[in-house]
């Protein structure tokens, strides 16, 4: 066992909404050429025909407008364009088309197309470069919010594939009832009771105990009261707080301001980082939960059947769904001061030491870290790959990690 | 812990992305989510419904005050610290 790792009590999992891995991070391979982003020659044909190039003009708001379509039938789209759809490999070249279908607007299409410059995403950008980015964290299911969160929370969908409520099915548990099981300490933060969680139909009506408030976090940081587990969900809309405050969604959704996530994506690591207690026993994975529709060039791969689990055609619109493939890939970050500084984790670029992690690698990192029984649990789940293996040795001086202030 | 070499500076959002009256139906998230909580509302007992009428809400900040007063419903109990 490394020494980071035998320092470890504490791990912390971000989710924040709907953004690529390209989208985010893609321009940072021309800062290190292991990260797989973009080249800057990536295309996407739109309905004329015409490649569209992928773009460093993403914006912070107002431009992916409408909401890009990110449910099953239009992930499908977006993955299998051009082909005959599974078990064919996924072209990546439908992402302009899909966005067409919604506004009719060929110009508009192409902002599907856009990435973020490393400036303008200051906290995502260093933490990427700073500590260990995945090359290959896909979302667990090709489509939407809820059903992509489950995995994170249960290490499986129960065979959804939409948005929709999901009924937990026996013997399969939450990872925060297995933690409870075993008598460890565990809490949902979301960010207050406007916000409250996406998880609402069993966590939150069945268990209510289980859950927190981002402001309880960061008290629970300074005062050393961080449960050995923490999942923590961002503020997912635009509301007034107490006194008329303005409280601005965090959870980089589209259309919400992406800098109001950076912000909240620092605090986070701030709040952890200023305990040095907390800071040399925590990890702390950012991870966001699908693509929102925004285009990526890494075809997602086949997985392990999610068996017994069937979604039914009705919910694809296709065929039957055996939650043998993934979704698209996603931003992920895993953040230690015992990382090594430029860590880049290899994903399916490279066949002889790649490793693809989805949302299930969470529960399954957290079963192996705190010893739960690791049985009953998915197939997924009991496939998914574990990543506490990437904290080393050598723990680095403060000095060497960034700290974030607002300016 | 920060020195003059590892403190990144973050930019403030723009003082006027703030919108509360976005309409909900631009955001397939919160419109589900709020799907969710009436599903959740209604199987509590009449005597605890909200009486906000589900069409009534058009907008996040419509959904911000009606989600924050089902999870009160649910909440039920004062947070605890660090899950203890």
């Amino acid at each position: 066992m490394s020494a980071g790792l035998d320092s470890l009590k504490h791990i912390v999992v971000l989710m924040m909404e709907n953004r690529s891995f390209d989208h985010m991070l893609g321009a940072l391979k021309a800062q290190n050429p292991r990260i797989n982003g973009l080249t800057g020659k990536e295309t996407n044909p739109d309905t004329t025909n015409e490649p569209v190039k992928v773009q460093p003009q993403a914006e912070f708001q107002s431009q992916l407008d409408p909401d890009p379509d990110h449910h099953f039938p239009a992930v499908n789209k977006q993955l299998f364009f051009g082909t005959n759809g599974p078990p064919a490999t996924p072209s990546m070249q439908g992402f302009v088309q899909s966005y067409f279908d919604q506004q009719k607007d060929v110009n508009h299409s192409h902002k599907i197309m856009y990435y973020f410059t490393p400036d303008k995403l200051p906290v995502l950008t260093t933490l990427a470069m700073n500590f260990a980015v995945f090359n290959g964290w896909f979302a667990s299911i090709p489509g939407p919010t809820i059903c992509n969160r489950a995995f994170a929370h249960y290490g499986t969908s129960f065979g959804s594939v939409t948005m929709d409520p999901f009924v937990v099915k026996a013997p399969f548990q939450s990872i925060y009832n297995r933690m409870q099981a075993a008598g460890r300490t565990v809490k949902l933060y979301y960010y207050d009771v406007a916000s409250s969680t996406m998880e609402v139909v069993n966590l939150l009506s069945n268990q209510p105990t289980l859950f927190g408030t981002y402001s309880q976090f960061l008290s629970d940081c300074t005062n050393g009261d961080l449960p050995e587990y923490s999942f923590i969900e961002p503020n997912y809309t635009d509301h007034e707080g107490d006194g008329g405050a303005e409280l601005l969604a965090s959870d980089q959704h589209p259309d919400h301001d992406v800098q109001s996530g950076e912000l909240f994506i620092a605090t986070i690591y701030n709040a952890i980082r200023q305990n040095p207690d907390l800071w040399k026993s925590t990890a702390l994975l950012v991870v966001y939960d699908e693509h929102g529709g925004i285009f990526d060039h890494v075809p997602p791969p086949a997985c392990v059947a999610d068996a017994p689990f069937v979604a039914p055609a009705s919910d694809t619109g296709g065929a039957p769904f055996a939650f043998d493939r993934l979704g698209v890939r996603v931003p992920a970050i895993l953040i230690s001061p015992w990382i090594a500084k430029g860590t880049v984790v290899p994903g399916t670029e490279d066949p002889a030491n790649g490793r693809v992690f989805e949302h299930a690698s969470i529960p399954a990192t957290v079963t192996k870290q705190f010893n739960l029984p690791t049985d009953p649990r998915s197939a997924r789940e009991k496939a998914a790959p574990t990543f506490l293996d990437l904290l080393g040795d050598t723990m680095r001086p403060d000095s060497d990690c960034p700290v974030f202030q607002e300016s | 812990m920060a020195t003059p070499t590892n403190v990144v500076k973050i930019p403030k959002p723009s003082p006027g992305s703030f919108n509360k009256n976005r309409p909900l139906a631009k955001n397939t998230l919160i419109l589900n989510q709020v799907k969710h909580f009436r599903e959740m509302e209604m199987k509590l007992p009449p005597d605890q419904h909200t009486g906000i009428d589900g069409s009534s809400i058009q907008t996040e900040g419509q959904a911000a005050e009606y989600i924050a007063k089902v999870t009160k419903l649910l909440h039920g109990k004062t947070f605890t610290a660090g899950g203890k």
